[in-house]
């Protein structure tokens, strides 16, 4: 997921730089705050542990084997901050000296990876592991999902600033200038991957991690896990964890019900309701209840908002309305999912007060 | 003013409640050279770590120079600065000692932070690398060098300075017969008038070369106090406190004894 | 392919690619120590200049521009002792690669056919895009490589401190660099100890747990390390504050050097953007 220079267009990794710089400066001040003079070696041996970490060759359930990025194990371990400046570390020395990464396309890899990376990780991580104690296996479990939205966020990110390249970046004969794939195939052909092998691999590795932090060295969990429940036989209780958890699962499903293909209830494209056969069916499975004729003017605008550069250029069998519309709804669930974490923060100090 | 540099009275000491030091009284002369001898565990690299206001007694004092070493007095930046300036560690590992990225750097370190200017610290850095034979060094990055090249650069890192005090951690344990007796040499040569050592170590064929007193540890206590010879000829102090063991040994007639030994392994007994 | 043959597989892969991060290290290091013409430039002159060629050949829209610069950064390459069979090892590898990424785009891209391939057409457009991907990717990873080959890492760190990145940032940094050796000999002993112990048939669950015991285990390194290295940064003095020396001075071939550098970019600029 190291983005090559020559991928992306100067303006894009410029604009990539200037997202990732407030990131860098609010991080750097948090940790100076919070830990003096000891951030320095602390993150620097993160850093180095994340460098070596993507090296390893992970054993993944069906034979195979993975590379993983280790961001939620960062995570957890020094918190987002402390995350985002060790892995933007290690992003360095590794587009500096390794050739694993471009050098305009610093930023870009950086926002994905460790910006992105991390806080989808601490989001998840501390949502779904709540107050639960240090050893609970609901760590392990949190771990394990934070690993996998946070690799799958990254390519995401990844794969639509390589998507919006052709829409954006043409020559006067129509040449795509830099990453040739439209969304519709950068899209899937980076989720594929991810939702399937790399997610697995950072999934091992958190989970893997954390379980084996749990039975040898439990403090290095406890930065991370304030008001985590002492005594193990007292029950962590958070009434909201339910509804976290169903909206995680939301997001992780989107996709795959993409992958497996067909419509599903209630996600019709503006295609299918033009279409008098799809219009058949869906009325079929909707109790027979009548539809608008043609399209409704919303869901036509709404489609084109990922699709319109595209139509009428790409063979019809890449047309995908559907991906649009899924990405939509991940970009959606995810901000759902920030704002309701913040407004939760908010409300956490001010009963604190 | 008294003779004495290091006072330490009562101090006691420990790791998330495993102790470490049980109850340590000791004055260390200005201008002494002490090694503290005492097998794995026994206390001497806590006991080092404290001299250098790293950690803190739990209970009892350690006073450098009439002044009480507390994490108050090391925050404060006038008495930090000088006694970072008058006393030098040397960590056992030079994995931490060493934590910059080229020998140079390593060696601005320390001057740097106690605020030499940049002259200053090239003519500095340029005698310690010459008097040490690491000029050549220089610019090559840690995982670059030698062991006994790290802790030539690791002693130079703190030599550099120029301190009243050099605290070594275990200054010749995994080295080969030939840097052992180089990084001895340089030690022997470090004595006399103001400077004082504490060297850390459980190496007894080294300590009457480095030091004019001995100070044996065992579990956190001090076991014993004298002088080289005394403490290297108590065989039964030596036995008890695991420094020496019985060893075993096959001349080249076949015939298996054993014996007490002094000296390192590899070197010929007869 | 039994279990035990994945076990020593994903040992064995994992060795493999620490060993190699090691070489590719020390060749590099190597490399820089030899005499060839950009080792004698300044290492900030250097880094600007192959960051505005880099650019120059990102804002390229013209492939015969892109072609030149490439040419142009061969020879520098080359004038400056990058041993070809490095540079061809790594065209080679990145031509690969990025004509693999590139080739589906022949047929996805719209535009004029030109040919057909098994009864798809290939477009012009396609075929353009490919070859402007491949270029890109080349002329900067080509400069990536005489960037590393021709400045030491020390140096690096230098320019990066006087090119105003904070001082802490850069001892972070400069750190990192130190410790990942460090780590990545532990991770290898780790393996070597593992490769060694382990001859008998594994379950995947017990391979998974052995190999994220190990990254437990070095993550519990790493942070042991750091706690024990900010103890010996305080020991010298250090106390949040980090001081650093002005070492680079910019001597009359260090300006020409950089004269010509941004003659070059602006020559690429101008021609790219025609």
């Amino acid at each position: 997921m190291h983005i090559p220079d020559g991928y992306l267009s100067p303006s894009t990794c410029a604009v990539l730089y200037a997202g990732a710089a407030p990131f860098w400066a609010v991080a750097l001040r948090r940790l100076q705050r919070r830990l003096a003079g000891r951030f320095v070696p602390m993150l620097a041996l993160v850093a180095a542990f994340s460098f070596v970490v993507m090296m390893f060759n992970l054993p993944l359930p069906g034979g195979t084997t993975g590379h993983a990025t280790g961001v939620a194990l960062a995570t957890i371990v020094v918190g987002p901050a402390g995350s985002i400046v060790a892995l933007s570390v290690a992003l360095l020395i590794q587009a500096l000296f390794f050739g694993d990464g471009g050098i305009t396309a610093y930023g870009a890899n950086c926002l994905n990876m460790a910006i992105v990376g991390s806080l989808v990780a601490w989001a998840c991580y501390r949502i779904i592991a709540g107050r639960a104690p240090l050893t609970s296996r609901l760590r392990v479990v949190a771990a394990a999902v934070a690993g996998y939205l946070a690799i799958n966020a990254s390519a995401l990110c990844a794969a639509v600033e390589f998507g919006i390249q052709p829409m954006l970046f043409r020559d006067a004969l129509g040449t795509p200038l830099y990453a040739p794939y439209p969304l519709h195939i950068a899209v899937p052909a980076m989720m594929i991957g991810h939702l399937t092998f790399a997610g697995a691999a950072e999934a091992v590795l958190s989970a893997g991690v954390i379980a084996y932090l749990q039975r040898t060295n439990v403090g290095l969990l406890r930065d991370t896990a304030p008001g985590a429940v002492e005594d193990a036989s007292l029950p962590a209780i958070d009434v909201l964890r339910p509804l976290w958890l169903a909206l995680g699962a939301l997001m992780v499903l989107t996709p795959l019900g993409l992958l497996a293909g067909g419509a599903a209830w209630g996600e019709w494209s503006a295609r299918d309701l033009a279409d008098p056969a799809a219009r058949a069916r869906i009325v079929a499975v909707s109790g027979s209840a009548p539809l608008p004729s043609g399209v409704p003017h919303g869901l036509a605008g709404l489609s084109t908002v990922w699709t319109a550069p595209l139509r009428g250029y790409a063979p019809p069998f890449l047309q995908s309305t559907a991906l649009g519309y899924a990405l939509s709804a991940m970009f959606g669930a995810g901000l759902v999912l920030l704002t309701v974490f913040a407004i939760r923060g908010m409300l956490l100090k001010a009963r604190a007060r | 003013m008294s003779d004495s540099l290091f006072d330490v009275r009562g101090v006691t000491f420990s790791y998330d409640g495993v102790p470490a030091l049980g109850g340590i009284d000791l004055s260390i002369l200005r201008g002494e050279r002490v090694a503290l001898l005492g097998a794995n565990g026994s206390g001497k690299s806590t006991f080092l770590r404290l001299l250098d206001g790293l950690d803190f007694a739990q209970s009892g004092t350690i006073d450098f120079d009439g002044r009480t070493l507390t994490p108050g007095q090391l925050d404060d930046s006038s008495f930090a600065h000088d006694f970072r300036r008058r006393v030098g560690l040397v960590f056992q590992n030079p994995d931490v000692q060493l934590f910059n990225a080229t020998v140079f750097d390593e060696l601005a370190f320390g001057p740097l932070q106690i605020g030499w200017s940049s002259d200053e610290i090239r003519t500095r850095i340029d005698a310690v690398m010459e008097s040490l034979d690491i000029a050549r060094l220089a610019a090559r990055p840690p995982h670059r060098l030698s062991m006994g090249e790290k802790k030539r650069v690791a002693i130079a890192s703190v030599l550099v300075i120029h301190p009243e005090v050099l605290l070594l951690d275990e200054p010749t344990a995994a080295l080969d017969p030939r840097s052992q007796s180089e990084i001895i040499n340089l030690l022997s040569g470090w004595s006399g008038g103001t400077r004082t050592a504490v060297t850390a170590t459980h190496d007894l064929s080294i300590v009457e070369d480095i030091a004019d007193r001995c100070v044996v540890f065992e579990s956190g206590r001090v076991a014993a106090v004298g002088t080289p010879r005394e403490i290297v000829q108590n065989e039964e102090l030596l036995h008890r406190t695991g420094l020496l063991h019985a060893h075993r040994h096959r001349h080249e007639s076949g015939v298996v004894h054993s014996h007490p030994h002094l000296h390192r392994h590899g070197d010929h007994h007869h | 392919m039994t279990a035990a043959v994945i076990h020593r597989g994903f040992v064995e892969k994992t060795l493999t690619s620490l060993l190699h991060a090691l070489e590719r290290a020390s060749s590099s290091e190597r490399l820089a120590e030899q005499r060839g013409l950009l080792q004698h430039v300044d290492a900030r002159v250097k880094l600007l200049g192959c960051l505005a060629l880099i650019v120059a050949a990102a804002v390229s829209r013209h492939l015969d521009t892109l072609t030149l610069l490439f040419a142009a950064i061969a020879i520098l390459a080359l004038v400056s002792r990058v041993p070809l069979h490095l540079l061809t090892r790594a065209w080679a590898i990145i031509f690969v690669f990025t004509a693999a990424i590139a080739l589906p785009a022949l047929f996805t891209t719209p535009g004029q056919s030109i040919a057909t391939v098994a009864g798809i057409p290939v477009t012009l457009q396609g075929l353009r895009s490919a070859a402007f991907l491949v270029d890109r990717v080349e002329s900067a990873t080509t400069l990536g490589l005489v960037l590393i080959s021709t400045t030491p890492w020390p140096q690096i760190i230098a320019a990066l401190r006087s090119l105003r990145v904070p001082a802490a940032v850069v001892l972070i940094i400069g750190m990192t660099y130190r410790y990942i050796f460090v780590l990545l000999r532990s991770a290898e002993e780790m393996f070597i100890a593992r490769r060694s112990r382990s001859i008998g048939r594994l379950e995947g669950a017990v391979r998974r747990r052995m190999a994220t015991a190990t990254a437990g285990v070095l993550l519990g390194k790493a942070l042991a390390l750091s706690d024990e290295v900010y103890l010996a940064m305080q020991a010298r003095g250090f106390r949040g504050e980090v001081r650093t020396l002005e070492e680079l001075r910019m001597r009359g071939r260090d300006w020409t050097a950089g004269a010509l550098f941004t003659a070059a970019a602006i020559v690429a600029f101008w021609q790219g953007l025609r």
